[in-house]
């Protein structure tokens, strides 16, 4: 059963317009499609190549190229192996669409997601803040977001140079790289 | 005798002036006695973050054995004496932390374990975590580590003894006689309207360790805010259940 399904695999993904298709190893297929056909390649390999289970969806910020990059892991139990779906969407003004339809399990990836990064899912049933109920900030995972100005700016440090650190400190070692010699 | 003015009280007792400490020869016998007792039963509250709480249950059970020093894990913070913060205490969990260390009765003794409640260890960084535990809550004692092994928690915990033993480990004073200072702290990270059920400055009259500090424009600000407590809503049943 499972040699056809990994047939039927190969030429769905044959077929698919656009899918850029990489072979990790024997277990890991990726494939890059773009944001419009990426529902419809999820909808095939749930329908008709046995991928029932969405892992997990996950996202990079690529800041420079002004993307964000959605990873949708889809894992099949009959021919054991995971398929992992790249598309890139826009990062302004991040809005693309959910797979709540196909797999329930978006509903809450989709969620951290937004909260996170602050993409939105059009169609996802609830995007209200799902951790960090108590953060008011920007989405802190997105990378124009100075996590570390943030902690300079809200909290303080203790000021502990014990004698031991001073003795080595005369001696020339110490701390070799300070936090603020790596800042750019 | 149906109002309360009607009940007689003792007008002479009542006026006399609480005697001086250092008047009473007995009273340090007695404080004695008392710490030496406090420091050998302690509660220790089974409130744990982040990693460090995985080097407690070793610490606890047989093969380092807490209890043979009189140290016992207690699950309510009403009836617990040792609060251990292991590890990293994000902002959120800061809340809860504050809440529970309030509702503890004093003495009540705080100790920090892991780099992470001295500086923010590894999460220095983080946008998530408090960084200075000692900002927020007075610290009896730090123990620290990435993470400290249980013995090192043993030995910590020893050290807590001795210093309840003397009379050294009185950090949960500082808590009133300089709470502006810790709720400017508090306000700074959870925005003006933070509050407590607790009223603090109120213990700290109970417990006469009213100072000039203990009263500032951190704690005007929260009178300005304050809500009244309310009672929590009773219900027997559910309101869409229907008794059968």
């Amino acid at each position: 059963m499972s040699t056809a399904l990994k047939v039927r695999l190969e030429q769905l993904l044959a077929q698919f317009e656009g899918a850029r298709v990489t072979r990790k190893n024997a277990r890991r297929i990726r494939v890059d499609v773009g944001s419009d056909a990426l529902p419809g390649l999820l909808e095939l390999l749930q329908g008709h190549a046995s991928y029932v289970h969405l892992s997990a969806i996950s996202c990079i910020d690529w800041i420079e190229a002004q993307q964000f990059e959605l990873v949708y892991h889809l894992w099949s139990y009959e021919t054991r192996t995971l398929v992992s779906a790249h598309t890139r969407i826009a990062r302004e003004p991040g809005v693309y669409l959910s797979v709540y339809d196909l797999y329930r399990p978006a509903a809450f990836f989709e969620r951290d997601i937004h909260e996170m990064f602050g993409v939105y899912f059009e169609g996802s049933p609830d995007m209200e803040k799902f951790i960090l109920t108590e953060w008011d900030g920007p989405p802190p995972m997105r990378k124009d977001f100075d996590s570390e100005a943030f902690v300079n700016q809200t909290f303080s440090w203790e000021q502990y140079r014990p004698q031991w650190l001073k003795d080595l400190e005369e001696e020339g070692g110490g701390i070799s790289i300070r936090p603020e010699d790596i800042r750019p | 005798m149906s109002t309360l003015d009607q009940i007689p009280v003792r007008h002479e007792a009542r006026a006399a002036e609480p005697q001086p400490r250092g008047r009473n020869p007995f009273a340090n016998v007695f404080d004695e006695l008392m710490n030496f007792a406090r420091s050998r039963s302690m509660f220790m509250l089974h409130y744990c973050t982040g990693c460090g709480a995985i080097e407690l249950p070793p610490a606890m059970t047989s093969r380092f054995d807490m209890e043979r020093l009189g140290i016992q894990p207690m699950v309510t913070p009403r009836q617990a004496d040792i609060l251990l913060i292991t590890g990293y205490v994000s902002i959120k969990t800061l809340k809860r932390v504050i809440l529970t260390y309030e509702q503890m009765p004093s003495p009540k003794y705080v100790i920090g374990i892991c780099s992470c409640t001295v500086n923010g260890g590894m999460y220095w960084q983080s946008y998530a975590t408090a960084k200075v535990l000692r900002d927020y809550m007075p610290v009896d004692m730090y123990i620290a580590g990435c993470m400290p092994r249980p013995e090192a928690v043993i030995t910590g915990l020893r050290q807590l003894m001795d210093d309840i033993k003397s009379g050294r480990a009185d950090a949960w004073k500082k808590y009133y006689q300089q709470y502006d200072h810790y709720l400017g702290n508090q306000q700074k990270l959870f925005g003006d309207h933070w509050q407590t059920p607790t009223d603090i400055i109120a213990e700290a009259k109970h417990y006469q360790l009213i100072t000039e500090q203990t009263l500032g424009k951190h704690t005007a600000l929260l009178e300005q805010h304050q809500k009244p407590l309310e009672p929590l809503e009773m219900r027997l049943k559910h309101k869409d259940h229907v008794l059968p």
